[in-house]
């Protein structure tokens, strides 16, 4: 396989307009790897969200490696509370279909949007009680 | 002893090239012309080179080269199977990512899914 860019100009700005939508809808900072996880590849996820530093417990994390065709979904402690492991694995299922079909950029922008979709707004105090 | 292969394309080659000899054999055998028969100047040869080989040739490599045009400037594209090539890539990252997944503690108590394709 020849060397090159992973994404292309335009494929780049629909992954990072995804991350920006869900910022802005859902308040769900997303963070995106794609590349090789090595050995295990939960574990290989869990460390890259760990390395998020401060921000972690409140990010989700979406490692894609597209040569072992495995992606993984990881959610911070915190965020955890809003974002379901059930949400998770729905979004990790809408972006396999898409992988499948070949299309790694669609994919992610796709099931970062399904992520900011079933986050529930957090919950604030004083403002949804009459 | 020649690759079975070699000789196959051999053997074609020469049964085509003899089939089409003898059907133009009639054409090729006289030099009278028929009523109304107005040839003019002959080609050279380096004209029935430019006109028979080079032409075609310089078109199946303009066709062929508009052909490929658009994926090569669109570069290579993920394929599953294929294998991948590229660099990571890291959205919404750490800053500087090497150092920071090195010195991380991987993440406890989080949820999540996995899947593959």
């Amino acid at each position: 396989m020849p060397a090159g860019e992973a994404f292309s100009e335009r494929q780049q700005q629909d992954v990072v307009r995804a991350i920006r939508l869900a910022q802005q809808q859902s308040q769900l900072p997303v963070s995106v790897y794609v590349g090789t996880l090595e050995g295990d590849s939960r574990a290989t996820a869990l460390q890259l969200h760990g390395a998020l530093g401060d921000d972690a417990p409140q990010t989700v994390l979406v490692a894609v490696d597209p040569g072992a065709r495995r992606v993984e979904v990881v959610t911070g402690s915190e965020v955890r509370r809003r974002l379901d492991d059930r949400a998770a694995g729905l979004a990790a299922m809408t972006m396999t279909s898409a992988f499948q079909a070949g299309d790694l950029s669609g994919g992610i922008a796709s099931g970062v949007l399904a992520l900011a979709e079933h986050a529930h707004a957090p919950r604030s105090l004083h403002t949804d009680t009459p | 002893m020649l690759p079975v292969t070699l000789r196959r394309l051999l053997a074609s080659t020469v049964c085509t090239a003899g089939l089409v000899l003898a059907t133009a054999a009639p054409a090729l055998a006289t030099n009278k012309t028929d009523d109304g028969d107005d040839p003019g100047p002959g080609l050279s040869v380096i004209e029935t080179l430019l006109w028979f080989v080079v032409l075609p040739a310089g078109l199946f490599v303009v066709i062929a080269i508009l052909a490929t045009l658009p994926s090569m400037s669109r570069g290579p594209r993920y394929r599953p199977g294929l294998g991948w090539w590229a660099a990571p890539v890291w959205f919404n990252g750490p800053d500087d990512a090497d150092s920071a997944v090195r010195t991380a503690t991987a993440t406890t108590g989080g949820g999540g899914a996995s899947a593959r394709w």
